[in-house]
């Protein structure tokens, strides 16, 4: 375990040595410009428009951190040959991936947690409430984040940045119309698009799931069951595919 | 408690203690590093022609010795490494690691590795690295530090462990990469081509470590292209060519080989003379202010010896000069088909 925290620590040194925390720092200074902007605009609906606006835009820029830091930094690794004295060393290469994912994980996660804090700090300044209830739909997003990651240790395992990018956010998308997916096939399609459908629709990871932004607008927190369930989902797919992404990368040459 | 064991089978244990010890000492130690005809083969990924890196080498490398693997550009050097570090997985043959599979872990606990050009994580500073380095192999915090410490001392980084990697020089990072290798006091070293980037000086440090780790007890397989720093280094070399060992021995039997020709030194030689032998096939060139007859025949040697005294130059020495490592690796892989330089020049030597 002391292996997989030694490279999580260094992916998460890596990434934060990346400038993400000025990334932070300017999305913070463009939520506070967008309530003052907004609020005016709202028809006193100004509180619920930030408390939407900046959990959607926090979630998409973690998930966009994940997938654009994520599908370089194991290919950067390959490619200058970092990799190969990390590898030399008493660590499996399943140990090495964890890590990998963990630090990533950790990092966006952090970051996103960050982005609420701030969130809350304006809301509770422009409207003289905190909005409790945010904390709740990060913690649902911080479980979307883990399966971001997932899929995108996945990919580079075994492909390049660019194709790891394109299948990690088509995998998002798709993720997040998984039962639009089913509810079209359903509608008089031929049995076998049905039963592909269905086999899409099980394979996808349901980030709907995740999705509470709507409720949390409107002041309604985050039932404890659903969050339960969201966390053990989180940990099954997440798990289930950094296991399949670390039996790939085991067998993997290194030329 | 096993001489009780011992006694109740009848027989007195201190007669099973002495069976025991004998036969202790009649079993050979163990290969550090054993390669049994280990071959690699690789696919083009695009059309998947097979391409054989390694071809059937078998080594076995003995406790305390340094171990030079040499070959020019693509021999299989580093594929041969990375198949000993578990990089690789071999397509035919065996791999052992003091005994253990390379792919398992815990055969790397013991083991430094030095890999070619290193390159490191830039986002760190040298005792950062070092510390990554020490929790992968599980080593005490407060020992990483004082060996960390210690090691940049040694390698002349101290000054510079809080800097970081991204504005260290190249031969700073080969520094960081011995420290790295050192850092869990390996029983086995591999130092992909060591020497490289280094300055005289720094060159000279690392020689000095390697034999102060073969003096632990370390056993060392290095590459190097640079084979004059070999040569006082390694106690044996292979010669790799297209993925196949083509000369293996020991440095001092190689160079142990017969004298292949004297050097006459002397402070000033008659024009005559000069013509005379080179007429005759010598060599003669001028050194600074003194002249340096190359005689290939030990049978010439006392009639040209004889003739310079009674001509009164003055002799200032006389040198057999046997075969350097680097001739005779020329050699060898002239006679493997290899065209140098100096052997299209000389119309080779084989």
């Amino acid at each position: 375990m002391s292996r997989v925290i030694a490279i999580a620590r260094n992916t998460l040194r890596e990434v934060v040595r990346e400038r993400v925390v000025l990334i932070l720092a300017l999305f913070g200074l463009a939520l506070v410009i967008a309530s003052q902007a907004l609020s005016p605009l709202a028809l006193g609906e100004g509180r619920k428009v930030v408390i939407d606006f900046g959990l959607a835009g926090s979630s998409i820029l973690a998930t966009l951190l994940t997938v654009f830091l994520g599908s370089s930094l194991l290919h950067k690794e390959l490619e200058r040959r970092t990799v190969y004295a990390i590898l030399a060393k008493p660590i499996r290469r399943e140990e090495f991936l964890v890590g990998k994912f963990l630090g990533l994980w950790f990092t966006t996660s952090m970051l996103l947690i960050s982005m609420a804090g701030i969130l809350a700090a304006v809301v509770t300044v422009a409207y003289g409430a905190t909005p409790w209830s945010v904390f709740g739909a990060v913690g649902l997003s911080v479980m979307e984040l883990s399966i971001v990651t997932a899929v995108v240790v996945l990919f580079s395992s075994f492909t390049t940045p660019a194709l790891t990018a394109f299948f990690a956010i088509a995998a998002v998308v798709s993720g997040h119309f998984a039962e639009d997916l089913r509810y079209f096939a359903s509608q008089g399609a031929p049995v076998g698009v049905q039963a592909l459908a269905e086999a899409v629709y099980w394979t996808l990871p349901h980030l709907g799931v995740f999705n509470a932004r709507g409720l949390v607008a409107h002041g309604i927190a985050v039932e404890p069951e659903r969050l339960g369930f969201a966390f053990a989902y989180g940990a099954l797919y997440a798990g289930g595919i950094v296991i399949l992404a670390g039996t790939i990368f085991r067998r993997r040459e290194f030329r | 408690m096993s001489r009780d064991r011992d006694d109740s089978r009848g027989r007195p244990g201190w007669a099973a203690e002495a069976a025991a010890r004998s036969q202790l000492r009649e079993v050979e130690p163990l290969p550090t590093i054993l390669l049994d005809g280990v071959s690699k083969v690789y696919r083009d990924p695009m059309t998947l022609k097979p391409f054989t890196a390694v071809d059937g080498v078998s080594l076995s490398l003995e406790p305390g010795e340094i171990f030079g693997l040499l070959g020019p550009n693509g021999a299989g050097k580093t594929s041969t490494i990375k198949m000993i570090l578990g990089l690789t997985r071999p397509t035919r043959g065996t791999i052992r690691l003091e005994g253990r599979d390379p792919q398992d872990p815990t055969a790397r606990r013991r083991l430094g590795y030095l890999p070619e050009n290193p390159c490191f994580y830039d986002h760190l500073t040298a005792e950062e690295y070092l510390g990554l380095v020490g929790s992968l192999f599980s080593i005490e915090p407060r020992t990483v530090r004082r060996r960390a410490e210690a090691l940049l001392e040694r390698l002349g980084l101290r000054v510079h462990g809080r800097k970081a990697l991204r504005r260290f020089s190249k031969g700073m990072t080969q520094r960081l990469g011995l420290c790295q290798a050192l850092l869990n006091e390996p029983a086995v070293l591999v130092l992909d081509e060591p020497m490289s980037g280094l300055d005289p000086i720094g060159r000279a440090d690392v020689k000095h470590i390697l034999r102060e780790e073969r003096a632990r007890g370390a056993t060392i397989l290095m590459t190097s292209h640079v084979l004059a720093e070999t040569e006082p280094l390694c106690d044996r070399v292979a010669i790799l060519h297209r993925g196949r060992v083509l000369e293996m021995g020991s440095v001092k039997a190689i160079l142990e080989s017969d004298v292949l020709e004297w050097e006459i030194t002397t402070d000033a030689l008659p024009d005559q003379r000069m013509s005379l032998l080179r007429e005759a096939g010598h060599r003669v060139d001028s050194v600074g202010s003194r002249w340096v007859v190359r005689v290939l025949d030990a049978g010439a040697l006392q009639g040209i010896l004889r003739t310079l005294t009674e001509e009164r130059v003055f002799i200032r020495s006389v040198e057999p000069r046997r075969e350097s490592l680097e001739e005779y690796f020329v050699r060898v892989l002239e006679a493997d088909g290899v065209g140098t330089a100096s052997g299209r020049e000389s119309g080779g030597r084989s």
